[in-house]
C-alpha cells in the first residue's frame, strides 16, 4: 500500500515536471509576439474569389486583436467560436462557412503561406500580409 | 472477480446513458474551452462498467459526428477516447485505485491531448507541420491537464460509490 502511494506521487512529481517542460517548449518555440507599431494587410477573399483589402498600422500583437480593431472602425465584422485549439473563424463581413452544409470554411494565411495558428494565436510582425479565404473541402 | 459476461439487452442500456451523459456533459462545458468532464466519465466509467465503455466511447464519437458533422477531428477523436479507455483498463489491471492515481491519468491525458491529436498532421504536412500545431496548442493543454486533474480528483470517490450502487442494483 504504502508502496503504491509512493508511485502514485511519483507520477503526480512527474506529471508536474513534464507541464514544465512542455510550458519552457512553448517559451523557446511558441508563437511570438511582436510589441510596438506595426504596419499589415488583412485581405478578405470571399465565395466568388473577390477580395476587399485593408491596410493599415497597429499596436496589437496577435491577429485576432487586428481584426477586433478593424470590426471597432465599422468596415470589417467577423463572429466565431472559441474551439479547444483557439478561435474558430464562423463568419467575414457578413458571409457564414457552413462546414456542415458544404464544407467551407474559412482559413488563413500568413504572407502567402497557410496559417499554423488560430486568429488569437497568430502573431502579428511589420509587414504581415494576412488573408482570410473562403475555402470549400476538396471532398465536398 | 466477476468474469465480465456478454452483452445483454441492460449493457445496451448502460452504453447509451454512458454516451448520453458524456455528450451532455461535453456539451455544458462546450463554453469552457479545455475544461471538460468527458475524460474523468471515461475513466470512471471504465473502473466501473469495465470494456464496455469502448463502445460509449466510440458511440459518443458517432453522436458528436452526427452533430458537428465530418472533420479531421473525427479522426482524432476516434484513437483518443478509446487510448483513455485503454489505459484505464491498464492501470485498473495494475492495482490502480485511489482518486489520485486517476487524477494522475486524467491530468496526463489532458497535458498529451495536443501531441495525440498532432499525429494525422505528421501524415498531412509533415514533422514540422506537426510539431507547430501541438506547441502552438501547448497553453490550451495545459490548462486541460489542470482542469481533468481537479475534476477528476473532487469528484472521483463521489461519482463511482453513486455509480457502483446503481451497478449493483442493476445486477440483482
Amino acid at each position: 500500500m504504502k508502496k503504491n502511494t509512493r508511485k502514485i506521487w511519483i507520477g503526480a512529481a512527474i506529471l508536474v515536471l513534464v507541464a514544465v517542460i512542455f510550458a519552457a517548449v512553448y517559451m523557446i518555440a511558441g508563437p511570438k509576439a511582436q510589441a510596438g507599431s506595426k504596419s499589415y494587410t488583412l485581405e478578405v477573399v470571399d465565395d466568388n474569389g473577390e477580395t476587399e483589402t485593408y491596410e493599415g498600422t497597429t499596436d496589437a500583437e496577435y491577429l485576432r486583436d487586428v481584426m477586433d480593431e478593424l470590426a471597432q472602425e465599422g468596415d470589417f465584422s467577423y463572429e466565431g467560436t472559441e474551439g479547444d485549439y483557439g478561435l474558430y473563424i464562423d463568419t467575414v463581413n457578413g458571409l457564414t462557412a457552413d462546414y456542415n452544409t458544404d464544407g467551407a470554411y474559412w482559413s488563413i494565411y500568413v504572407n502567402g503561406e497557410y496559417g499554423q495558428y488560430s486568429a488569437d494565436l497568430q502573431p502579428v510582425a511589420d509587414g504581415d500580409v494576412f488573408r482570410l479565404a473562403y475555402e470549400v473541402s476538396a471532398g465536398e | 472477480m466477476k468474469k465480465e459476461r456478454s452483452w445483454r439487452a441492460g449493457d445496451i442500456a448502460v452504453i447509451g446513458v454512458m454516451t448520453a451523459t458524456l455528450e451532455a456533459s461535453k456539451t455544458a462545458l462546450a463554453f469552457l474551452p479545455n475544461i471538460e468532464l468527458v475524460s474523468f466519465l471515461l475513466i470512471i466509467y471504465t473502473l466501473v462498467f469495465g470494456r464496455k465503455t469502448f463502445a460509449a466511447a466510440f458511440a459518443f464519437v458517432g453522436v458528436e459526428c452526427l452533430i458537428w458533422g465530418m472533420g479531421l477531428w473525427i479522426i482524432n477523436y476516434l484513437y483518443v477516447w478509446p487510448f483513455l479507455v485503454a489505459v484505464t483498463l491498464f492501470a485498473r489491471k495494475r492495482g490502480a485505485d485511489s482518486a489520485l492515481s486517476y487524477a494522475v491519468i486524467s491530468g496526463a491525458f489532458g497535458l498529451g491531448f495536443g501531441a495525440l491529436c498532432a499525429i494525422p498532421y505528421l501524415f498531412i504536412g509533415g514533422p514540422v507541420m506537426m510539431a507547430s500545431w501541438w506547441v502552438a496548442g501547448i497553453p490550451f493543454d495545459l490548462l486541460h491537464c489542470g482542469g481533468n486533474f481537479a475534476l477528476c480528483l473532487v469528484l472521483f470517490k463521489p461519482v463511482r460509490r453513486v455509480l457502483e450502487k446503481a451497478a449493483d442494483w442493476g445486477r440483482q
